[in-house]
């Protein structure tokens, strides 16, 4: 139950003669999150302009990143990083606009060779047209008294030009490829021709230039092709070689250009006079210190800091300050621990800076539950090694939560196979053979230790059911009560005691009374108990705390207060989900179990009938464990979002986003190198 | 063939229907919600967390509906 960092808001002013280098310092302390400025917010300020240097880095930037799309280089592609003072001499060396030329170079080679393709390819569909025409390329035209009509048709108009007195016509027929047809007319019967010709679906061609039969050209034009084919793989290597060639420096360059425009437009984002600059910004309050001594170190006497608040959890605070003061940014702080389960908070939303944050609560009870669904050591262990995997080789953050989550689920799942149900695919460790199941000793014929008999509890998924049950519905009240109390602290947090108690406390009693009324029904109505003694006391007191539940949220939440009753047995009833999962996968194993085991091994007999069994076996297990990790993880989740999370969590705030520049393409440069890279961030 | 008597035969039947009405009915609930969820997350993927929850809201009918018909088999003692 961990709170975001505390924030203070500071406010920067300084000479606008230095602004590069405050803006250099900011970044170099990596904890400022800026606040926009607002025109008209402060009297004689408005909102500063670009740098000068950022038109010449934009246009450098878009030229490099047209440069990447040519060349396929996008972010998946591996690439060593540089120094970042190197790049950046490069960049200033004009190496941008070399590369540039050199790139185009071949690129408008490749788009000329394209064109030409293109071009062939038309005169190649024409000249097959025209080929099985026995007329040569050079007398379709040249007429003065005679007009030509050329093109493909789809039937057979040789009975309709009949027609036409003194009509010339060439046609050549084909019912599957269509066929084409050349009509010399005069010129006065021109219109008549291509009437009958339209009938017959007549698409009109232009010739091609050329001389003799169209098949001799139609073999020239396919060399022609295949000649400017060659060219553009020839063209598509040297592509090829230029992407490697420069595909470090491009990469680089990018990222380097992308810091300097971003640091160049930091005065869009400010207040700015005629001499001076104001920066508006969030630190955390710890860093506060360490953010004003930096930067007092790069600008000496020409800039002033002024914490002007440390903003604390209640809400009047928030409300009462100026708009774009009025929400402080959201730092996650959840230790080397809580943060690998930060993503799964923030898959529901950001907390609220005046919230707790969930994510430790969930990094406690997500694995834990998963492992008790799965409970099982056979299944545990191919989770903890796909997870420990997972988690040295994956980078994507989602693979990453994923992975956390069968590690460390994996972890209890063992502990609890072990321990708890002393169970290892489906079969208990110890015991004897009943009719449907076995267990590993009888299977492997050994005895287990007498210490190994003790540490194991061996709770029987398919045996203790009742037990299991009960056991959840106290899981599950613990888990809702810790919910309940972090919206408790939450709303004493923003609001004071009072609020608290009306909106949530309240919850809390009905809660504890509805869980006592519910424990002495069941207590009534299965055991046949009667109501007397201590009994009928802790009866009194749940059904008095549930009545004053209910009439304090009355106050607040009206006819609410009563119809939400049931969604509070709902709730607990809920969590029965931990042993009923955990029973289906242990019914399924049972039965893989009975079918390699029993009807396939000893069914088959011999050896061929345990190497059919084991095959059986393996895929069965494969099958409960893909299905573990579907319904375990996904119900585990569900769990925490919905069970708990809806107590107290609202969610909605803005991540705590500081100035930095974060290297990936390129290495940070060591302190004596800082100043020279820094000379030439306003150069470049 | 098993030998069983009539009322274990019928609370057989009960758990049947117990999980296969639920699931049924979650089905039915989960259509509706998953198709707006997929068509939520498509606009913005950063709505995943928030769709699943209301996606897995009702299943647990399911959940319910096995634990009576776990209840029924195991705990009456078939």
């Amino acid at each position: 139950m961990s709170l975001p960092e505390s924030m203070s808001r500071i406010v920067i002013v300084g000479t606008r003669s230095r602004i590069d280098e405050a803006i250099d310092a900011l970044y170099s302390v990596g904890a400022v999150h800026l606040i926009d400025h607002i025109t008209g917010a402060d009297e004689g300020f408005s909102i500063g302009h670009s740098r000068p240097y950022t038109s010449k880095a934009s246009e450098r930037l878009l030229k490099v990143r047209a440069m990447e799309k040519e060349l396929s280089i996008d972010k998946h592609t591996k690439a060593p990083s540089v120094p970042f003072d190197e790049i950046s001499r490069k960049i200033e060396s004009g190496g941008v606009e070399s590369v540039d030329e050199e790139v185009y170079r071949v690129i408008d080679e490749r788009n000329r060779i394209n064109q030409k393709v293109t071009e062939l390819n038309a005169r190649k569909t024409d000249l097959e047209t025209l080929s099985v025409l026995p007329v040569d390329l050079d007398l379709y035209s040249g007429y003065e008294s005679i007009s030509v009509l050329v093109g493909a048709v789809s039937g057979d108009p040789s009975e309709s030009l009949k027609a036409l007195e003194s009509a010339e016509c060439f046609i050549s027929a084909d019912r599957k490829k269509g066929g084409a047809v050349a009509v010399f007319v005069r010129n006065d019967d021109k219109d008549k021709a291509s009437a009958i010709l339209s009938d017959y679906g007549f698409t009109e061609m232009s010739v091609p230039e050329g001389k003799g039969p169209a098949a001799e050209a139609l073999s020239e034009t396919e060399a022609a092709v295949a000649a400017a084919e060659a060219d553009l793989v020839a063209v598509g290597e040297q592509i090829e070689a230029l992407r490697e060639k420069h595909k470090t420096f491009l990469k680089a360059a990018e990222e380097r250009l992308s810091i300097t425009v971003e640091q160049g437009s930091i005065p869009l984002h400010i207040a700015t006079s005629d001499y001076s600059y104001v920066v508006d910004a969030w630190v955390p309050t710890k860093q506060t210190a360490a953010v004003v001594d930096g930067i007092t170190a790069v600008l000496g006497d020409s800039v002033h800091m002024e914490v002007q608040e440390d903003r604390g959890r209640n809400l009047h605070e928030s409300e009462e300050a100026e708009e774009r003061f009025k929400e402080a940014p959201t730092k996650m702080k959840n230790g080397n621990y809580g943060e690998k389960f930060e993503y799964p908070t923030k898959l529901v939303s950001v907390p609220k800076y005046q919230e707790i944050d969930p994510s430790i609560l969930i990094g406690i009870f997500l694995p834990l539950f998963f492992g008790f669904m799965v409970g099982d050591v056979g299944y545990a262990i191919p989770f903890i090694i796909l997870g420990a995997y997972g988690l040295k080789v994956a980078k994507n953050k989602d693979w990453r939560a994923i992975a956390t989550v069968l590690f460390f689920g994996g972890i209890w799942a063992f502990l609890f196979g072990l321990f708890f149900f002393g169970e290892m695919l489906g079969m208990h460790f110890i015991g004897s053979q009943t009719a449907t199941s076995t267990t590993w000793e009888v299977l492997l014929g050994v005895t287990f230790p007498d210490w190994f008999n003790g540490v194991i509890v061996g709770i029987g998924k398919l045996h203790e059911v009742t037990f299991l049950l009960k056991l959840s519905v106290y899981i599950g009240i613990v888990h809702l009560m810790v919910g309940y109390v972090c919206g408790y602290i939450n709303i004493r947090m923003q609001h004071g005691n009072k609020a608290a108690f009306f909106e949530k406390g309240g919850w809390i009693i009905t809660f504890m009374g509805m869980v006592l009324v519910c424990w002495a029904l069941t207590e009534i109505l299965f055991n046949g108990r009667p109501v007397e003694g201590d009994f009928m006391y802790i009866t009194l007191v749940g059904v008095a705390l549930l009545v004053a539940g209910v009439a304090v949220n009355f106050k607040t939440e009206k006819i609410q207060a009563i119809l939400e009753l049931p969604g509070i047995v709902g709730n607990i009833l809920s969590y029965t989900r931990l042993a009923a999962i955990g029973m289906s996968k242990a019914g399924m194993a049972l039965a893989f179990n009975y079918i390699a085991i029993f009807m396939v091994a000893d069914g088959l007999g011999g050896m061929a009938g345990i190497i059919v069994g084991l095959v059986v076996f393996s895929f069965c297990h494969l099958m409960v464990w893909t299905l573990a990790i579907l319904s375990g993880g996904l119900h585990a989740l569900r769990l925490q979002y919905v069970e708990m999370m809806s107590k107290f969590f609202v969610g909605g705030g803005k991540l705590f986003n500081p100035l930095a520049i974060r290297h990936k393409q390129t290495k940070p440069v060591s302190s004596q190198e800082t100043v020279s890279a820094k000379k030439s961030t306003t150069e470049v | 063939m098993v030998d069983v008597s009539t009322g274990t035969g019928l609370i057989a039947i009960g758990a049947g229907l117990a999980v296969g009405l639920t699931g049924l009915g979650a089905g039915m609930a989960e259509k509706d919600v998953g198709a707006a969820a997929v068509g939520a997350i498509t606009e913005d993927p950063g709505l995943f967390g928030k769709a699943m929850i209301f996606m897995v809201l009702p299943e647990t009918i399911v959940i319910f509906g096995l634990v009576i018909a776990i209840l029924g088999i195991f705990v009456m003692n078939v």
